[in-house]
Protein backbone atom coordinates (compact mmCIF):
# COMPACT_ATOMS: atom_id res chain seq x y z
CA UNK A 1 0.00 0.00 0.00
CA UNK A 2 1.04 3.14 -0.66
CA UNK A 3 2.46 5.23 2.06
CA UNK A 4 0.11 8.58 0.83
CA UNK A 5 -2.48 6.42 1.93
CA UNK A 6 -0.89 5.15 5.25
CA UNK A 7 -0.21 8.64 6.56
CA UNK A 8 -3.95 10.55 6.72
CA UNK A 9 -4.17 7.54 9.41
CA UNK A 10 -1.24 8.27 11.20
CA UNK A 11 -1.78 11.87 11.15
CA UNK A 12 -5.64 11.84 12.17
CA UNK A 13 -5.18 9.47 14.85
CA UNK A 14 -2.22 11.21 16.39
CA UNK A 15 -4.26 14.76 16.33
CA UNK A 16 -7.87 13.25 17.48
CA UNK A 17 -5.58 11.09 20.33
CA UNK A 18 -4.16 14.98 21.30
CA UNK A 19 -6.82 17.50 20.98
CA UNK A 20 -10.23 15.34 22.33
CA UNK A 21 -8.25 12.55 24.79
CA UNK A 22 -5.41 14.71 25.85
CA UNK A 23 -2.79 12.08 25.10
CA UNK A 24 0.27 11.74 23.31
CA UNK A 25 -0.05 8.28 21.37
CA UNK A 26 3.45 6.32 20.80
CA UNK A 27 2.63 4.55 17.14
CA UNK A 28 4.12 1.13 17.33
CA UNK A 29 4.75 -1.55 15.01
CA UNK A 30 2.32 -1.43 11.59
CA UNK A 31 1.46 -4.95 11.11
CA UNK A 32 -0.30 -7.11 8.59
CA UNK A 33 -3.83 -8.42 10.03
CA UNK A 34 -3.64 -11.98 9.11
CA UNK A 35 -7.19 -12.44 10.54
CA UNK A 36 -10.07 -10.40 9.48
CA UNK A 37 -10.71 -10.51 13.35
CA UNK A 38 -11.43 -6.70 15.59
CA UNK A 39 -8.02 -5.89 17.91
CA UNK A 40 -9.51 -5.11 20.75
CA UNK A 41 -13.30 -5.58 22.59
CA UNK A 42 -15.33 -2.40 21.39
CA UNK A 43 -14.62 -1.56 17.81
CA UNK A 44 -15.65 1.25 15.84
CA UNK A 45 -16.20 0.75 11.87
CA UNK A 46 -16.23 3.50 9.06
CA UNK A 47 -16.45 2.63 5.67
CA UNK A 48 -15.04 4.98 3.09
CA UNK A 49 -16.19 5.79 -0.32
CA UNK A 50 -15.40 8.35 -3.07
CA UNK A 51 -12.53 8.50 -5.00
CA UNK A 52 -10.95 5.76 -3.44
CA UNK A 53 -12.93 2.71 -1.15
CA UNK A 54 -11.98 1.71 1.97
CA UNK A 55 -12.42 0.51 5.45
CA UNK A 56 -11.13 2.03 8.95
CA UNK A 57 -11.84 0.21 12.34
CA UNK A 58 -10.73 2.02 15.75
CA UNK A 59 -10.31 -0.94 18.17
CA UNK A 60 -9.81 -0.77 21.85
CA UNK A 61 -9.67 -3.05 25.02
CA UNK A 62 -12.05 -2.46 27.71
CA UNK A 63 -9.94 -0.30 29.73
CA UNK A 64 -9.31 1.65 27.06
CA UNK A 65 -12.95 2.15 26.19
CA UNK A 66 -13.74 3.33 29.73
CA UNK A 67 -10.98 5.74 29.49
CA UNK A 68 -11.85 7.26 26.32
CA UNK A 69 -15.44 7.55 27.62
CA UNK A 70 -14.28 8.89 30.95
CA UNK A 71 -12.14 11.33 29.34
CA UNK A 72 -14.60 12.43 26.29
CA UNK A 73 -17.28 13.06 29.35
CA UNK A 74 -15.93 13.50 32.51
CA UNK A 75 -18.19 10.36 34.09
CA UNK A 76 -16.63 7.11 35.69
CA UNK A 77 -18.54 3.55 34.14
CA UNK A 78 -18.07 0.31 35.50
CA UNK A 79 -18.78 -1.71 32.07
CA UNK A 80 -18.58 -1.14 28.52
CA UNK A 81 -22.56 0.61 28.58
CA UNK A 82 -23.91 2.18 25.29
CA UNK A 83 -22.69 5.30 26.49
CA UNK A 84 -18.93 3.74 25.70
CA UNK A 85 -20.16 2.53 22.65
CA UNK A 86 -21.81 5.76 21.61
CA UNK A 87 -18.44 7.06 22.70
CA UNK A 88 -16.24 5.10 20.51
CA UNK A 89 -18.69 5.40 17.50
CA UNK A 90 -17.98 9.20 18.03
CA UNK A 91 -14.35 8.88 18.10
CA UNK A 92 -14.04 6.79 14.89
CA UNK A 93 -16.05 9.53 13.11
CA UNK A 94 -13.55 11.98 13.99
CA UNK A 95 -10.98 9.90 13.35
CA UNK A 96 -12.23 9.18 9.85
CA UNK A 97 -13.11 12.67 9.44
CA UNK A 98 -9.50 13.99 10.19
CA UNK A 99 -8.23 11.10 7.64
CA UNK A 100 -10.84 12.50 4.94
CA UNK A 101 -9.06 15.95 5.40
CA UNK A 102 -5.83 14.64 5.00
CA UNK A 103 -6.60 12.66 2.00
CA UNK A 104 -7.77 15.97 0.13
CA UNK A 105 -4.65 17.29 0.48
CA UNK A 106 -3.54 14.79 -1.64
CA UNK A 107 -6.29 15.32 -4.48
CA UNK A 108 -8.56 12.29 -2.91
CA UNK A 109 -12.02 13.23 -1.98
CA UNK A 110 -13.91 10.73 -0.27
CA UNK A 111 -17.34 10.73 1.80
CA UNK A 112 -18.23 10.20 4.91
CA UNK A 113 -20.74 7.26 6.55
CA UNK A 114 -22.03 6.71 10.08
CA UNK A 115 -20.32 4.23 11.96
CA UNK A 116 -21.45 1.11 13.32
CA UNK A 117 -19.36 -0.60 17.16
CA UNK A 118 -19.45 -3.70 17.62
CA UNK A 119 -18.48 -5.35 21.24
CA UNK A 120 -16.94 -8.64 21.31
CA UNK A 121 -13.40 -9.75 21.04
CA UNK A 122 -12.18 -11.36 17.76
CA UNK A 123 -15.29 -10.72 16.11
CA UNK A 124 -15.02 -11.65 12.30
CA UNK A 125 -15.13 -8.45 10.22
CA UNK A 126 -14.79 -8.19 6.77
CA UNK A 127 -13.39 -5.38 4.72
CA UNK A 128 -15.10 -4.26 1.18
CA UNK A 129 -11.01 -4.17 0.03
CA UNK A 130 -9.07 -6.66 -1.24
CA UNK A 131 -5.75 -5.95 -0.37
CA UNK A 132 -4.23 -6.93 3.07
CA UNK A 133 -5.55 -4.99 6.65
CA UNK A 134 -3.02 -2.78 8.27
CA UNK A 135 -3.04 -2.44 11.76
CA UNK A 136 -1.33 0.60 13.53
CA UNK A 137 -0.92 0.51 17.25
CA UNK A 138 -0.96 3.41 19.48
CA UNK A 139 -0.13 3.20 22.95
CA UNK A 140 -1.11 5.71 25.69
CA UNK A 141 -0.52 5.64 29.37
CA UNK A 142 -3.98 5.63 31.47
CA UNK A 143 -2.00 8.03 34.48
CA UNK A 144 -0.40 10.63 32.64
CA UNK A 145 2.93 8.55 32.83
CA UNK A 146 2.98 7.95 36.53
CA UNK A 147 2.84 3.99 36.51
CA UNK A 148 3.69 1.19 33.32
CA UNK A 149 0.12 0.70 32.81
CA UNK A 150 -0.08 1.20 28.88
CA UNK A 151 -3.53 0.65 26.98
CA UNK A 152 -3.23 0.45 23.02
CA UNK A 153 -5.67 1.71 20.46
CA UNK A 154 -5.61 -0.01 17.30
CA UNK A 155 -6.23 1.57 14.05
CA UNK A 156 -6.78 -1.17 11.53
CA UNK A 157 -7.68 0.06 7.81
CA UNK A 158 -7.68 -0.87 4.28
CA UNK A 159 -7.58 1.41 1.35
CA UNK A 160 -7.75 0.78 -2.10
CA UNK B 1 -30.00 31.58 27.31
CA UNK B 2 -31.18 28.57 25.24
CA UNK B 3 -29.37 26.38 23.40
CA UNK B 4 -30.03 23.52 21.03
CA UNK B 5 -27.33 20.89 20.85
CA UNK B 6 -28.53 18.24 17.28
CA UNK B 7 -26.05 15.58 17.40
CA UNK B 8 -26.60 11.42 16.91
CA UNK B 9 -24.14 10.91 19.43
CA UNK B 10 -24.69 11.01 22.90
CA UNK B 11 -21.00 11.33 24.02
CA UNK B 12 -20.97 14.63 21.59
CA UNK B 13 -24.23 16.23 23.17
CA UNK B 14 -22.76 15.54 26.67
CA UNK B 15 -18.82 17.03 25.57
CA UNK B 16 -21.08 19.82 24.29
CA UNK B 17 -23.17 20.12 27.55
CA UNK B 18 -19.79 20.57 29.90
CA UNK B 19 -18.12 23.49 27.78
CA UNK B 20 -21.64 25.02 28.07
CA UNK B 21 -22.03 24.47 31.70
CA UNK B 22 -18.37 25.70 31.86
CA UNK B 23 -19.23 29.37 31.21
CA UNK B 24 -22.08 29.28 32.56
CA UNK B 25 -24.85 28.17 30.00
CA UNK B 26 -27.64 25.45 31.64
CA UNK B 27 -30.52 25.64 29.57
CA UNK B 28 -29.78 23.11 27.05
CA UNK B 29 -32.24 21.17 24.67
CA UNK B 30 -31.04 18.65 23.30
CA UNK B 31 -32.28 16.51 19.67
CA UNK B 32 -30.61 13.59 18.09
CA UNK B 33 -30.90 14.84 14.43
CA UNK B 34 -31.90 17.75 11.82
CA UNK B 35 -35.77 16.88 12.11
CA UNK B 36 -36.38 16.37 15.70
CA UNK B 37 -34.49 19.48 16.21
CA UNK B 38 -36.89 21.61 13.75
CA UNK B 39 -39.68 20.29 15.93
CA UNK B 40 -37.63 21.67 19.09
CA UNK B 41 -37.92 25.05 16.95
CA UNK B 42 -41.47 25.07 16.72
CA UNK B 43 -42.36 24.62 20.31
CA UNK B 44 -39.44 25.84 22.44
CA UNK B 45 -37.55 29.72 21.79
CA UNK B 46 -34.01 29.17 21.25
CA UNK B 47 -31.24 31.60 21.13
CA UNK B 48 -28.14 29.60 19.48
CA UNK B 49 -28.26 26.27 17.30
CA UNK B 50 -25.10 23.74 17.53
CA UNK B 51 -25.55 21.24 15.04
CA UNK B 52 -23.49 18.30 13.78
CA UNK B 53 -23.40 17.52 9.98
CA UNK B 54 -24.14 13.48 9.33
CA UNK B 55 -26.67 12.66 10.94
CA UNK B 56 -29.54 9.89 10.02
CA UNK B 57 -32.94 11.44 9.53
CA UNK B 58 -32.17 14.94 8.39
CA UNK B 59 -28.16 16.10 8.11
CA UNK B 60 -27.27 19.28 9.82
CA UNK B 61 -26.72 21.40 6.44
CA UNK B 62 -30.35 20.44 5.19
CA UNK B 63 -30.91 21.61 8.85
CA UNK B 64 -28.86 25.05 8.41
CA UNK B 65 -30.35 25.23 5.00
CA UNK B 66 -34.38 24.48 6.92
CA UNK B 67 -33.47 27.10 9.78
CA UNK B 68 -31.90 29.88 7.02
CA UNK B 69 -35.10 29.53 4.85
CA UNK B 70 -37.41 29.86 7.69
CA UNK B 71 -38.37 33.85 8.39
CA UNK B 72 -39.24 32.97 12.14
CA UNK B 73 -36.06 31.22 13.03
CA UNK B 74 -33.19 32.32 10.96
CA UNK B 75 -31.64 34.98 12.85
CA UNK B 76 -30.54 32.39 15.34
CA UNK B 77 -27.13 32.11 15.35
CA UNK B 78 -25.76 28.57 13.81
CA UNK B 79 -22.73 26.99 14.69
CA UNK B 80 -21.92 23.71 13.25
CA UNK B 81 -19.45 21.47 14.88
CA UNK B 82 -18.52 18.76 12.51
CA UNK B 83 -15.89 16.06 11.94
CA UNK B 84 -16.44 17.04 8.26
CA UNK B 85 -13.12 19.04 7.88
CA UNK B 86 -13.19 19.18 4.10
CA UNK B 87 -13.05 22.50 2.01
CA UNK B 88 -16.00 21.63 -0.14
CA UNK B 89 -18.16 20.97 2.93
CA UNK B 90 -17.16 24.16 4.54
CA UNK B 91 -17.84 26.50 1.52
CA UNK B 92 -21.45 24.71 1.42
CA UNK B 93 -22.12 25.26 4.86
CA UNK B 94 -20.72 29.51 4.70
CA UNK B 95 -22.75 29.21 1.56
CA UNK B 96 -25.91 28.48 3.52
CA UNK B 97 -25.43 30.79 6.60
CA UNK B 98 -23.84 28.99 8.87
CA UNK B 99 -22.58 31.65 11.78
CA UNK B 100 -19.53 29.51 13.10
CA UNK B 101 -17.48 26.16 11.97
CA UNK B 102 -15.73 24.21 14.52
CA UNK B 103 -14.37 20.81 13.41
CA UNK B 104 -13.82 17.80 15.51
CA UNK B 105 -11.70 17.32 17.57
CA UNK B 106 -11.77 20.55 19.20
CA UNK B 107 -10.73 21.99 22.33
CA UNK B 108 -13.07 23.22 24.53
CA UNK B 109 -11.63 26.47 24.76
CA UNK B 110 -12.49 26.74 20.64
CA UNK B 111 -16.03 25.64 21.06
CA UNK B 112 -16.48 28.42 23.93
CA UNK B 113 -14.92 30.95 22.14
CA UNK B 114 -17.61 30.75 19.76
CA UNK B 115 -20.39 30.32 21.68
CA UNK B 116 -19.09 33.85 23.33
CA UNK B 117 -19.15 35.12 19.63
CA UNK B 118 -22.70 34.07 18.83
CA UNK B 119 -23.79 35.39 22.69
CA UNK B 120 -22.47 38.63 21.76
CA UNK B 121 -23.75 38.94 18.64
CA UNK B 122 -27.30 38.44 19.92
CA UNK B 123 -26.68 40.68 22.68
CA UNK B 124 -27.01 37.77 25.56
Amino acid sequence: MDIKYINPFIVAAQTVFKTMLGISAEMGKPALKTVNRTSGDVTGIMGLVGDKKGTVAISLREKGAKFVYKTLVGEECESISQDVVDAIGEITNIISGQARKEFEKNDINLNAAIPMVIVGKEVEMNFITKIPIISLPFYFSLDNGSSNDKEVIYVDFSFE
Amino acid sequence: MNVLVVDDFATMRKIVRNVLKQIGIESVVEAENGKMALDVLKREEIDLIISDWIMPEMTGIDFLKACKSDDGIKNIPFLMVTAEAQKGCIMEAIKSGVDNYIVKPFTPDKLQAAIEKAKARIGK
